[in-house]
């Protein structure tokens, strides 16, 4: 009973109040408290999301590394064919190193985008019927592209390894030093990836068809990034194509590191940080200022 | 989420929830689609966005005492389940404000099971989650929610897309009770159990009351309001018509339904 002192006390401290917003943020101390707190919801999403997606497919985990590696020896054929003897000076097996490389990077990024933007939608349900903070929803998008992310690693680098070896003309630096900024790329891409998927997710309630838009943006831009040609190729004003795209930076940082075995150069790092974080803010003022309207549009 | 912790309200002792001048607007898209396709059409045509303004409660003062056991009347559309998400946090209020004192456990129009393809056991645990509690707790609670709900058996790791409308609502409603909730939150979950389910749902609230929890119930089902609640509120278009002891305010809404006292409208769902 309230009677009772030392339960009074306790829901004293449980008092809660809902007023009135302005399409602003909410107070950014506490929902950032509580989306810590909850962290562990993201993380059981997205394992969850993951078993359910594999009682579909026992091969599911397979195609993840399958899809880019196919998807590989086909731009790899297509970029070979099309550049002919432009690209004679390298070795053939150094562009598909970059290519592979580049698109898993991308995909990871990707992933972000397609799954983040559906989770609000997705989430409907859970959504109309309890409040916790919503940026959990893309949050689980996100460790679940990461998780999609880390078996391509080791896979790439056997290939990386092997391939390197086994072709005379072959450039690439083999394990090196600058190998060891990887956990600091991974980190920058999937940053720049939660800012996405915020961005995409608010979006998809608004207008139900980004996600289909979204099949089309996402393949011109990666056209656009430096995945399927050498971040060198380009000069002049064309490298506003690195600059003006949020995965440039990282894009190129990933070449530099895996395929050049240089010390990528501290704009480079500007860049990239520059853009991971901006995508951040961003996308999250876009996604915390809006969510509370999430439920009526759901 | 509109989880706010302003300004330190009052809020007097013994109060679960006060509800003060609360109005719920919200605008609904009429058209039949909300896409970047239709939104450049319209503004290449110079139109408009058509939309209608629904006012789903109107200056609703309410003060709700800690084990009080409300029933919610009202016809459809008057506003009584946009009430009970504003309350759950889930809607922010247009104007006024809401102050809750304690965990708000919802099951409204079936919170759990969101997810189809996954199971009974997943859908718990990623719904407890949600709420905030934390997964071990919820490990201990599992045999608790599981042996309420009482499926057929193998039932709960099977994917809910598996399951019957009544499977279904049994599970949540074992959710909702058993995740200790100061306030408890019901939207019309009572009516897909079987007989006995509901009688073990009825033996369930009535514990809770007596531990001094406080349940809203939002129920088409007069005779089981009248059995349970001791207050009622009838809402009628957004506003609150009567608030007052449970029988006597069911009295006048079927009063107003213009049924009289039919034993139909009485029987169960």
């Amino acid at each position: 009973m309230s009677s009772d002192p030392s339960r009074a006390e306790a829901l004293v401290s449980k008092i809660q109040v809902f007023e009135p917003h302005k399409a602003s943020l909410p107070p950014m101390g506490p929902y950032l408290r509580e989306f810590w707190r909850r962290r562990r919801f993201a993380l059981e999403l997205a394992r969850f999301t993951d078993k359910a997606e594999h009682l579909d497919s026992p091969l599911g985990s397979v195609w993840l590394v399958l899809n880019p590696l196919l998807l590989a020896m086909i731009y790899f054929l297509l970029v070979t064919i099309i550049g002919g003897r432009g690209s004679a000076g390298s070795s053939r097996f150094d562009v598909l190193a970059h290519i592979l490389v580049g698109l898993f990077t991308w995909y990871f990024a990707q992933n972000c985008m397609t799954f983040g933007g559906a989770s609000v939608t997705a989430g409907g349900k859970l959504i109309l019927n309890q409040a916790f903070p919503r940026a959990l929803l893309p949050l689980s998008s996100l460790i679940g592209a990461f998780q999609k992310f880390i078996p391509t690693l080791p896979v790439y680098l056997i290939i990386y390894l092997i391939g390197g070896a086994l072709d005379s003309k072959s450039k690439l630096p083999g394990l090196n030093w600058h190998l060891l900024w990887i956990p600091a790329m991974v980190a920058l891409v999937a940053i720049s990836g939660f800012g996405l998927a915020l961005l995409f997710a608010t979006m998809n309630v608004y207008f139900r068809d980004t996600s289909k838009l979204m099949t089309y943006g996402a393949r011109m831009w990666l056209y656009l990034s430096p995945v399927l040609w050498m971040p060198d190729m380009i000069h002049g004003w064309h490298r506003i194509l690195i600059w003006a795209n949020p995965l440039g930076p990282i894009l190129t940082i990933t070449n530099s590191v895996w395929i050049k075995g240089e010390n990528p150069s501290w704009t480079l790092w500007l860049g990239a940080t520059g853009w991971a974080f901006g995508l951040l803010l961003i996308g999250g003022y876009f996604f915390v200022s809006r969510e509370r309207d999430f439920a009526v549009r759901i | 989420m509109t989880l706010q912790y302003a300004s330190k309200p009052e809020m007097p002792e013994g109060l679960a929830v006060r509800i003060e001048e609360l109005s719920l607007r919200y605008k609904i898209n009429v058209e039949s689609k909300m896409t970047l396709k239709n939104a450049i059409m319209r503004a290449g045509r110079g139109e408009k966005r058509r939309v209608r303004t629904i006012e789903a409660v109107k200056n609703l003062s309410l003060d709700i005492p800690h084990g009080t056991v409300m029933g919610v009347v009202g016809a459809n559309g008057a506003g009584k389940s946009t009430l009970m998400r504003a309350i759950a946090g889930i809607l922010p209020p247009t104007e006024g404000r809401i102050i809750v004192n304690g965990k708000v456990s919802t099951l409204l129009a079936l919170g759990v099971g969101f997810n189809g393809t996954l199971s009974g056991r997943d859908n718990i645990i990623l719904g407890g989650l949600a709420a905030g509690l934390e997964r071990e707790e919820l490990e201990e609670r599992f045999d608790d929610i599981a042996s309420f709900a009482d499926l057929p058996n193998g039932f709960i790791d099977m994917p809910m897309r598996t399951y019957s409308a009544g499977m279904y609502g049994r599970l949540a409603f074992s959710v909702a009770v058993n995740m200790t909730p100061d306030i408890l939150l019901i939207d019309e979950a009572l009516s897909t159990g079987d007989a006995a389910f509901k009688e073990k749902s009825f033996e369930k609230m009535r514990q809770l009351c007596l531990e001094a929890r406080t349940i809203i119930i939002v129920s088409h089902a007069l005779g089981t309001l009248n059995e349970l609640c001791d207050k009622a509120l009838w809402m009628h278009q957004g506003s609150a018509l009567a608030f007052g002891n449970a029988t006597k305010v069911t009295d006048q809404y079927l009063e107003f339904l213009n049924v009289g006292k039919v034993p139909s409208a009485l029987e169960d769902f």
